[in-house]
């Protein structure tokens, strides 16, 4: 732009602000510094900031913002040109011992012991898909736009499936999650989660587990691929480093291998989640989502107090709690879905029109829920605050998939948007 | 962790860079016969960094006008119009226009740089939280 400028930041985005502001060329760049936070704060209170000072420099605030703005530039900060950031040596070496703690310390793991990534073990999870080591799977950081993004390979992905503990033949399920790039370690301050539907012949031939306890830590292949997920957002997209690239102030155990969700094809009474989005039934597919988190649902209305269940007002009741910033994954046991056939929804489309029309919010609520206005509907902000509108923007922010091994009719609802289907095939 | 560490690293994994024992150079006394082993280096490819000239700056803000641009991010219009108040009262002869960036957090603007650049003199831009 060529004007300059006082970027203003919270002190517990320090970090973040100075590595950011480097990597994206400006390594010099004068940011000025606030107690944090900002919000939530009055009006006094933040002026009291502006009055005192720049808990980094622990000089005046508003004479350092002047001075940003009009201090003369040093050599350093004229500079132009291109700088390479290394990443290391290609391979590491040592006793077996020293090397789980080096890739530990050196922010490489989850902190959980590793597969030790050898020649031999990475050649096998290789030879385990037709695409050469070097070709390009995708791109990635920790919030697009945001950072800058990082690139990698059929073999980057291969090393990170060896640490997770993958089977090799579990590569090309990696690769299609990668070649999605969405990360599953976001920047935010949120501590946001993702999951991945697996559909097709491929959850057979990977003996993935669909029953009971799908989505726990009851089977190699649905544990192993969720942490690969996170292993190479880590590594491959530089997300996950605290106080740069990962922010969330709590952190979030679903991203130590993410929630995979095998569909229970062979239970459901309706087509699989893949052919909903324009696959074919027998082709092998995963489809990512983003998130706030998933939870037990079976306690809304209508549920164990009717005769007949009414799973539709407690996926609705659910979803009224819910973020517009995100749509609705409602993830329901064979049982609720055989349920929802009887009570009239042999598909699963009039389901999630009737789930969206029925998930709603006051636009007052909406008004004042964090960015309820952007994400909700476009007309919103004119209608009376009494008014009830969609939580969700439209019918498609709803998703439902089926799994689970029928030992109750329950269902989860996660507050999560479907990031786009990768097939798993084109990476075999 | 200080700044100089931080622009040092320029985006690559701080321990990378630090210095260790396991550096490359030990690769070759890697065998088996002395219980090392080799593994390979998981991390991608970051992208070049093409290094930006700051703008000049102004010798004084005597008669600017200034840019108070918000990025969205909640909060940030409140505190932005404090500063404008600290302004009017520190410093009148500064004139202080407030924008919100269009789109999402980090999305570009270049309508809203594009006025800048033809109306404004310097911008001082608030960024959560």
């Amino acid at each position: 732009m060529g004007i300059p400028t006082a970027p203003i930041v919270t002190i517990a985005f320090k970090d973040l602000a100075y590595s950011n502001a480097a990597q994206r060329g400006m390594p010099h760049e004068r940011i000025c510094f606030t107690p944090h936070p900002v919000w939530g704060k009055s009006d006094a209170q933040m002026y009291a900031y502006l009055e005192g000072d720049d808990p980094v420099t622990h000089k005046p605030l508003m004479p350092e913002i002047i001075g940003a703005l009009t201090r003369p530039l040093t050599p350093d900060d004229k500079k132009s040109g291109t700088v390479t950031p290394p990443v290391g040596p290609k391979m590491f070496s040592g006793a077996p011992d020293e090397l789980q703690d080096y890739y530990m310390n050196n922010g490489m793991t989850d902190f959980m012991p590793i597969i030790l990534p050898t020649q031999e073990k990475v050649d096998a999870m290789l030879k385990a898909t037709s695409h050469a080591p070097d070709e390009p799977v995708g791109k990635m950081c920790p919030a697009k736009g945001a950072y800058p993004e990082w690139s990698y390979t059929v073999r980057n992905v291969a090393v990170n499936a060896v640490m997770a503990g993958c089977d090799p033949s579990y590569f090309p399920v990696v690769l299609a999650i990668a070649a999605s790039e969405l990360p599953s370690l976001s920047s935010s301050t949120n501590s946001f989660a993702t999951a991945a539907i697996v559909n097709g012949p491929i959850r057979d031939k990977l003996n993935m587990n669909c029953g009971i306890g799908a989505m726990g830590p009851f089977a190699q292949p649905n544990a192993t691929i969720g942490r690969a997920w996170t292993l190479v957002s880590k590594n491959c997209g530089s997300c996950g480093q605290p106080g740069q690239t990962y922010l969330g102030t709590f952190g979030n155990t679903c991203n130590y291998n993410n929630l995979i969700i095998p569909e229970n094809e062979k239970d459901s009474p309706w087509e699989p989640f893949h052919v909903q989005k324009g696959f074919k039934k027998e082709e092998s597919v995963v489809s990512v989502f983003f998130g706030m988190d998933i939870r037990q649902g079976q306690n809304g209305p209508g549920l164990g107090i009717k005769p007949v269940p009414h799973y539709q007002e407690a996926f609705a009741f659910n979803f009224g709690t819910c973020a517009p910033l995100f749509g609705g994954l409602v993830v329901c046991d064979p049982l609720v879905a055989q349920g929802l056939v009887e009570l009239g929804f042999k598909t699963k489309e009039p389901l999630l029109e009737w789930v969206w029309k029925n998930s709603t919010i006051s636009v007052k609520d909406a008004k004042t829920t964090l960015f309820g206005l952007r994400f909700t509907e476009a007309n919103a902000a004119n209608l009376p605050d009494d008014a009830r509108i969609p939580i969700f923007r439209n019918a498609g922010m709803v998703n439902i998939v089926v799994v689970g091994g029928e030992t109750n009719p329950y269902h989860m609802v996660a507050n999560m948007s479907h990031r786009g289907s990768v097939s798993i095939d084109k990476w075999t | 962790m200080n700044r100089r560490k931080l622009l040092s690293l320029l985006g690559a994994s701080p321990a990378l860079l630090a210095g260790s024992k396991l550096h490359a150079a030990k690769r070759q006394a890697a065998a088996s016969s002395d219980g090392k082993i080799e593994a390979l280096n998981p991390k991608g490819t970051p992208p070049p960094i093409t290094l930006i000239p700051m703008a000049p700056r102004l010798k004084t803000l005597d008669g600017k006008t200034i840019y108070l641009v918000s990025d969205g991010f909640p909060g940030a219009d409140h505190f932005l119009n404090q500063i404008k108040i600290w302004f009017a009262k520190h410093m009148p002869s500064v004139t202080t226009v407030y924008r919100l960036k269009a789109g999402a957090l980090a999305d570009d603007d270049p309508k809203l740089w594009a006025e800048i650049k033809a109306k404004g003199n310097a911008v001082i831009m608030a960024i959560g939280h």
